[in-house]
């Protein structure tokens, strides 16, 4: 039996089936697809450094060599698993023999990285895209982290400045006579050409040099906008510091003009005409909803109120697909340059995220929401973005492809990730599409170790060829990216899996229930994304009916017969639990709310997935060690301390009777000191959990029966309702908190998929 | 004269002060002041005593009596006002004709006898006339007390009537009888029964009054400049840049801000516009660079438009860098066109002055021009196409400018074209004023020395702002038709948003009825506001005497102020037709005032006669009719580039008299025989040499000349001049460009008669000195030779020629 946290930590890979059905009509029949979870730079100290270009396939088919490889040693020869060719091993390759074999085909580096020897074009690039209209201390707060960070960012990486308020200034940190900028009209939108001109990087309308006289650089192209760090820190924190208010008057009755929109477009206008193909982050700080030109959220009239979920629901959001629309065609050219947007929202309402959400969703780029700029989340969120590893370089790769190869069983029907399609139309390329498919290659720009992408495979074998004995399928995952030192790398993983007949156990027993859960619940928010909630509900309901039916036992029409192994035990708990999170309930949170949860929910691990789906509680009282506690309204009680962690929130719950000696202040008198430790044991653990999360998650303590405690009050299965007692009496051992929904109980939807999976056939 | 028995009548014991003024009929009017004009005061009181009424009419035959240069500094015809016309014994209660003078001094009384003389009627005014040293100043009326007619608004004047025992006036323009204001006898500041008698508007033809609030839409402005400095390649590699900023900065002092309220701008351009933003009290700019040409806007709500004071030191900083700043700029182009409109967004909340600096021809953006100089048109009929403005852009918006009190002076430096026509069109509308510097360079001296100068004392003028101006006149006259910079807003107000010192304009009169009245008044009232912040209304008077005698109406024509108006007429007709239409017209305007002279008052009547006759105070219209003939602006000739030309034609149309006659009639000294005392200071300042008529039989091989046109001054060496004078004058050899002040007497003599040259004209200009050696470059050569009008050029005739022709015309013509 394969430890699957094993094989993630070896290869970051996470398989909902670790043993595959044979042909197309059993897998169609394990209802979950084959699909992988995979973080590409899952970091591996016992890599060794590979400093030589990787050894590939002829072309098409370039596959990488690997220890899944037959190679004869004598001919010098190996045969390509994906495409069967037989490919003479390079010249410097002569030496290799059973004992002296290359890193690359060891057994245990089924994952390596090659450091190639052509180096990036263009070091990293930071634009920061900078909204001024911001009131003073989060302006100053705004200012401080920027300033702070340019001591974070490499120095050797280019950064620029770009302000915007009513207009969009351009800075030109390369001028040295004066503070000098570039300004753009708020309401206007500008071509990609138009800005280029007025920036000045296209070579036109000038006078040829005098003889013998250098044409100046400096005094066009992109060396006057993007600097090293190193050669304009001083410049640039001179300009953040002098930084002001965006100085149009606003009026009492509207909101400032904050002309996001165009800023953006020049942004990206700028980096694709400067700087193409090569790491670039542009960095979005907007304390407010753009309100002027394109990519307009609402309007700079305080009564018209920004659109809320409602709103686009009865297609009354009058901006909406306008801006949708512009922004996503800002995402579309710069992640096909290689660049990333990062959206920083510092503000209490909301920003237009939803409108803006395929910048960072096309770009892999990171979103945070904090209320304001002077909040923690924001600052250390910020800050952690640029931690170093151990070499001191940054954790974050950039302009990253990624390319998959199947062998001929499997093909790839798509990915569900921060990525666009890369356009490949190779071999290994699915009929079947599930998130962006029609392609074996995505770029996805901007990667961290934490970066993971969803990759779904169908198979292809047709039903009734019989199973060659040992036969197993191979996937290679290739990611090609910019590494933040300047090189260029190449990280290389390569799995294989067993096929097994229709009907063996070992299908069964193969079940990874965590991702599989995760990965169900990258295609439901996908599908939420495009259609409506219910109909994706209805879908996820149906899926889990038929995987139980397939896989629990159980006697026909008899529920009480129903059993799900271990490894299938907790999956209906997860789609309980999926199925009631903001990822698909949206009407408690607003758009932008919503635009951030599901861009979370597609980066991460399958466990921070996880506990975005199922929130981890641990409980805290006398005498016994913390545990975890089911995520259930019985597990408040008066005398613990709860500790819930949903991933975006870490909360503190005291019981009624700790909130209550703590508001007494008993933790400071002598003789309760391990009332004292009660106290403090949950917010270490707290802060633990803070340690490398991104984005911060918000910090929340609360007493049982504060308005705070509405956050787990609304995660908790509400097995004990405000409904439990009044219709059907109280409810054996309901000794928790009523939770005021109408909400099914964990326990009610078991006993529905009890009798649907066994009861009459459902489609 | 009935009236004035009325008033002698009505008089009251209140005014037993000064009875003498009010009963004083008899008082002699002073038209005249200047010592210089003495002589002419001595033949009036000669004609008085012989009991004529008019000035006498004398003779002369244009073919025996070749032109004389100084008669042109004599003072026009008298203007002999019935007795009792005026009010007041002052010398200054009729307008010197530096301010105001007409063509005719005599109006005649009915629009046929005027039509008889065919001289043409009308007003030649500068009424922001400069003080030079020794000048009277316009006295101020501060009480606010102004007192008009109800009816057709006329100022109080020396000319009006006091009736009903003073408690009321008659108007002098349409005979309405008005209340005397109370104030008028009281005086306000002590508190005690006052003089009117000593009120200057009384007592003076040229007064200003402080406008109390009903004159004011708004309060005053503040005076704004502001400056857009063409920074594109060519302008900052001739150092344009350089030299405009350092005349900026040096002038800073010398810009009007007494009440420290003065605002300043700098927008600099190629292609894109540069803003400069000067937080007030910094000593640093910040640049914002608005690349958006179709679509100008302000990048910035504040600190663009900068309290002078305030800003000063960021100001200082910007404009000692601004050419280093752009020193690698490689940008060719111009948008002038955006950067005019960036700094009118910038301005029309207040309005004021844009001093636009440009060395090229608007390329990109709104108001971009193409080039259409074409040699092959030049001489043709088509040729007044390249003088008309080639795109509706630059008057649409200096109409819109005019509106918001915005004027635009041009300063224009390209060395290739540059459209001066349609440029100067801004100018032309919004009361400011073009200057160009053709192929401008500051390498050399000359050329830094005039621009530096000529845009320093334009920094330095006071302006008026906001200003319209009206011109009044009796019953019957008609101001028919305007010329000069403005814009004609309702019929007849002229809408002037800063009005520069200086400028002259022209108006036309029409005689629509019989004049019954002994004389008629003029009055031109300036409303505005003074660069210090004073809403105040500048008032010209001039009262003439009306005749129904053709022999008294030619005797009191000003030939200078009705070459003043053909020029203005003649730059007009060869933009509206052809400039060979415009040469006809002044040709054949001369021929018909010969002709109705020879026709009315020789006894050749219409039959031929051997003589070219025209009265003495004529005598040299016809010579500044063929200077005008031969001016740059209206020539006959295939030579002349489009932008010389139109910029000839700015300068006809806006100099001052005093400025445009040699400008039209150069000035030709001989230096190397003047009398000792020449160049030397006398009791009337430097002693100048008599003036030769402009021909080149007055040169001599081995003399030194001067020809001076008030744009340009020629040293002429001859091509034998002895060695002596050319080491006295020039240090030989390096006679080169420029004109030493050497430690010799002669020398510093020539230096002091071409200073005082300098000085003598109104305006801003510095004439640029070019040293012509006879046996030098020949086009510096016949540069300057074709300044001696007199002499034959070409096609064009000499002035004998051309008298000759005009006489055949007048004896074969039918009068
Ligand atoms: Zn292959
Ligand atoms: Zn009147």
């Amino acid at each position: 039996m394969l430890n699957f946290e094993d094989v993630e930590d070896r290869d970051g890979v996470r398989l909902s089936w670790n043993v595959w059905p044979s042909s197309r009509i059993e897998s169609t029949r394990t209802v979950v697809p084959i699909s992988a979870l995979y973080t590409p730079l899952k970091q591996r100290e016992d890599l060794p450094p590979v400093l030589y270009e990787p050894v590939t396939c002829k072309p098409p088919c370039r596959a990488v060599l690997n220890p899944y490889c037959q190679i004869d040693i004598r001919g010098k020869l190996w045969i390509c698993p994906f495409c069967l060719q037989r490919n003479a091993f390079p010249p410097h390759y002569k030496d290799i023999s059973n004992t002296n074999l290359p890193a690359e085909l060891l057994p245990k580096y089924t994952t390596i990285e090659y450091t190639l020897s052509r180096p990036a074009q263009a070091p990293p690039i930071f634009l920061f895209v900078v909204d001024t209209c911001l009131d003073e201390d989060d302006l100053k707060a705004l200012r401080d982290a920027l300033v702070v960070s340019l001591s974070l960012i490499p120095p050797f990486a280019l950064v620029g400045l770009i302000t915007f308020g009513t207009m969009t200034q351009v800075h030109e940190l390369g001028y040295a006579e004066c503070s000098k900028s570039y300004v753009f009209r708020g309401g206007k939108e500008y071509s990609p050409k138009q800005i280029q001109d007025m920036l000045g990087l296209s070579a036109q309308n000038r006078a040829a040099p005098r003889p013998g006289q250098p044409m100046p650089q400096q005094t066009f192209g992109a060396a006057r906008f993007l600097l090293p760090v190193s050669q304009c820190e001083f410049q640039l924190t001179g300009i953040l510091e002098s930084l002001a208010r965006d100085p149009w008057p606003v009026a009492n009755d509207k909101r400032a003009l904050r002309c996001a929109g165009v800023a953006l477009s020049v942004a990206v206008g700028m980096l694709e005409t400067t700087f193409p193909n090569t790491g670039a982050r542009i960095m979005l700080f907007a304390g407010g909803p753009a309100t002027e030109g394109p990519g307009m959220v609402v309007s700079n009239e305080l009564k018209e109120p920004i659109r809320s979920h409602h709103d686009i629901d009865r297609d009354s959001a009058k901006h909406f697909k306008r801006a949708s629309k512009f922004y996503e065609g800002l995402a579309k050219r710069a992640s096909n340059n290689g660049h990333v947007v990062d959206l920083f929202a510092g503000c209490l309402d909301q920003i237009g995220l939803l409108e803006m959400k395929s910048l960072p969703n096309c770009t892999n780029g990171v979103i945070v929401l904090a209320d304001s700029f002077a909040t923690s989340i924001f600052k250390q969120s910020y800050l952690r973005l640029f931690n170093k590893d151990e070499a001191g370089q940054l954790e974050m790769g950039f302009n990253a492809t990624f390319d998959v190869q199947t062998t001929k069983e499997l093909k790839v029907s798509g990915v569900i990730s921060h990525a666009i399609s890369a356009g490949k139309k190779s071999a290994c390329v699915g009929e079947t599409e599930i998130g962006i498919g029609q392609t074996s290659a995505w770029k996805i720009n901007a990667i961290t170790p934490k970066t993971a992408a969803a990759v779904y495979f169908e198979v292809v074998t047709p039903a009734g060829q019989p199973l060659q004995p040992g036969s197993r399928g191979l996937i290679q995952f290739v990611t090609h990216y910019q590494h933040a030192s300047g090189q260029m790398r190449l990280r290389v993983t390569t799995i294989a899996r067993n096929f097994a007949e229709a009907g063996s156990p070992s299908i069964a027993a193969s079940f990874d229930q965590e991702a599989a859960a995760v990965l169900m619940a990258r295609i439901a928010v996908f599908k939420a994304e495009v259609d409506d909630s219910p109909d994706v509900l209805r879908w996820l309901d149906r899926m889990l009916i038929r995987l139980c039916q397939k896989f629990a036992d159980y006697r026909k029409e008899d529920p009480t017969s129903f059993r799900l192994t271990d490894n299938f035990s907790i999956y209906p708990q997860f789609m309980f639990h999926l199925r009631r999170s903001q990822f698909l309930q949206v009407f408690n949170n607003s758009p932008d709310e919503t635009a951030f949860y599901r861009h979370i929910l597609n980066e991460e691990d399958v466990n921070n997935s996880l506990i975005m789906i199922q929130p981890t509680l641990m409980s805290y009282t006398f005498d016994v060690p913390p545990q975890p506690v089911l995520l259930d309204s019985v597990s408040i009680k008066p005398d613990v301390i709860l500790l819930l962690d949903t991933f975006f929130h870490i909360l503190i719950f005291h019981g009624e009777t700790v909130a209550q000696w703590r508001k007494a202040g008993y933790q400071e008198q002598e003789g309760y000191e391990n009332f004292k430790e009660l106290l403090e044991s949950p917010v270490a653990d707290a802060q633990d959990l803070l340690v490398d999360r991104f984005p911060i998650p918000r910090y929340i303590v609360c007493d049982q029966g504060g308005s705070q405690a509405r956050f787990l009050l609304s995660k908790l299965n509400p097995s004990t309702t405000h409904m439990s007692s009044s219709m059907y009496g109280a409810a054996p051992g309901a000794n928790g908190q009523a939770i005021f929904t109408d909400d099914v109980s964990l326990q009610v939807f078991m006993e529905h998929l009890k009798r649907l999976a066994v009861g009459a056939q459902t489609n | 004269f009935q009236q004035q028995q009325a008033v002698a009548g009505g008089q009251g014991g209140y005014y037993g002060e000064n009875p003498e003024y009010i009963n004083a009929p008899q008082q002699q009017t002073y038209p005249q002041h200047s010592p210089a004009q003495m002589g002419a005061l001595a033949d009036q009181f000669g004609q008085m005593n012989m009991g004529q009424k008019g000035p006498r009419l004398f003779t002369t035959n244009l073919l025996a009596a070749p032109p004389e240069p100084f008669e042109l500094h004599q003072p026009p015809p008298p203007i002999l006002l019935p007795p009792g016309a005026c009010l007041s014994p002052s010398p200054f209660a009729n307008a010197d004709p530096s301010y105001q003078r007409s063509t005719l001094n005599a109006i005649p009384t009915t629009n046929a006898l005027l039509g008889k003389s065919k001289i043409p009627l009308g007003l030649v005014l500068t009424p922001y006339r400069s003080l030079k040293e020794g000048d009277e100043p316009v006295p101020l009326v501060t009480d606010t007390v102004i007192a008009r007619c109800r009816r057709c608004r006329t100022y109080i004047n020396p000319y009006v009537q006091f009736i009903d025992g003073g408690n009321r006036w008659r108007c002098c323009m349409c005979s309405l009888s008005n209340e005397v204001p109370q104030l008028f006898d009281w005086d306000q500041v002590r508190n005690q029964p006052g003089d009117r008698w000593a009120r200057p508007e009384l007592n003076h033809a040229v007064v200003e009054f402080v406008a109390p609030t009903e004159y004011m839409v708004r309060p005053p402005q503040p005076a704004v400049y502001i400056f857009l400095i063409d920074v594109s390649h060519n302008a900052v590699q001739t150092g344009m840049v350089a030299t405009a900023t350092r005349t900026i900065l040096e002038n800073l002092d010398r810009i009007p801000d007494e009440s420290g309220r003065t605002k300043v701008a700098l927008i600099a351009f190629d292609t894109s516009l540069y803003f400069f933003s000067m937080p007030p009290g910094g000593s640093e700019s910040s640049m914002l660079v608005v690349s958006d040409i179709d679509d100008v806007f302000l990048p910035k709500p504040t600190d663009l438009l900068v309290n002078l004071s305030e800003g000063r030191q960021a100001l200082e900083s910007l404009l000692g860098r601004l050419s280093d700043m752009f020193q690698d700029n490689h940008t060719i182009g111009s948008a002038l066109g955006p950067a005019l409109q960036a700094g009118f967004q910038l301005m029309s909340p207040i309005g004021g002055k844009i001093v636009a600096l440009t060395s090229t021809l608007p390329s990109v953006g709104p108001g971009a021009l193409k080039n259409r100089e074409d040699p092959k048109i030049l001489g043709t009929a088509k040729e007044s196409g390249l003088l008309q403005a080639a795109s509706p852009f630059y008057k649409t918006f200096a109409i819109e400018c005019s509106r918001a009190q915005v004027s635009v002076d041009m300063f224009l430096f390209s060395s290739s074209y540059q459209d001066v026509a349609t440029l100067a069109c801004l100018p032309h509308y919004t009361a400011g004023q073009t200057y160009f510097y053709p192929a401008f360079n500051a390498s050399r001296t000359e050329d830094a020395i005039k621009f530096a100068h000529e845009f320093g004392e334009v920094l330095a003028q006071p302006i008026m702002l906001e200003a319209v101006m009206r011109v009044r006149a009796s019953k019957s006259l008609r101001m028919s038709s305007f010329h000069g910079n403005f814009f004609v807003r309702s019929t007849d107000l002229l809408a002037m948003p800063a009005v520069p010192q200086d400028l002259s304009y022209a108006i036309e009169v029409q005689i629509e009825d019989t004049i019954t009245a002994p004389f008629v008044v003029f009055q031109t009232a300036v409303l505005h506001t003074t660069c210090y912040g004073e809403r105040r209304i500048r008032v010209v008077t001039t009262a003439l005497p009306t005749s129904s005698n053709l022999s008294e109406i030619f005797a009191s024509a000003d030939q200078v102020a009705i070459a003043t108006l053909l020029a203005n007429k003649a730059v007009e007709r060869s933009i509206t037709h052809k400039l060979e239409d415009s040469r006809d017209a002044l040709f054949n305007k001369m021929v018909e005032i010969l002709g109705a002279y020879k026709a009315s008052m020789t006894a050749a009547g219409a039959g031929a006669s051997a003589q070219l006759a025209i009265s003495e105070n004529l005598k040299m219209l016809p010579v500044l009719v063929l200077g005008l003939l031969k001016n740059v602006g209206i020539r006959q000739s295939a030579q002349i580039p489009p932008d010389l030309r139109a910029y000839a034609q700015a300068l006809l149309t806006s100099l001052p008299s005093q400025v445009l006659m040699p400008y039209i009639y150069p000035t030709f000294y001989s230096l190397h025989n003047m009398a000792p005392e020449c160049g030397t200071v006398g009791e009337q300042g430097v002693i100048m040499p008599s003036p030769l008529p402009p021909t080149s039989e007055k040169l001599e091989r081995h003399g030194l000349f001067l020809i001076e046109d008030g744009q340009t001054i020629f040293l002429w060496v001859g091509r034998d001049a002895v060695p002596q004078l050319i080491i006295d004058v020039f240090n030989l050899p390096s006679y080169e460009t420029t004109l030493p002040v050497l430690d010799n007497v002669f020398s510093q003599r020539v230096n002091a008669v071409i200073q005082k040259t300098r000085e003598m004209r109104r305006g801003p200009y510095y004439p640029h000195l070019y040293v012509v050696k006879e046996d030098g470059e020949p086009a510096l050569r016949l540069w300057a030779l074709s300044c001696l009008i007199q002499d034959r050029a070409d096609v064009l005739p000499s002035y004998q020629q051309f008298i000759s022709q005009l006489k055949d015309k007048v004896n074969g013509s039918s009068y």
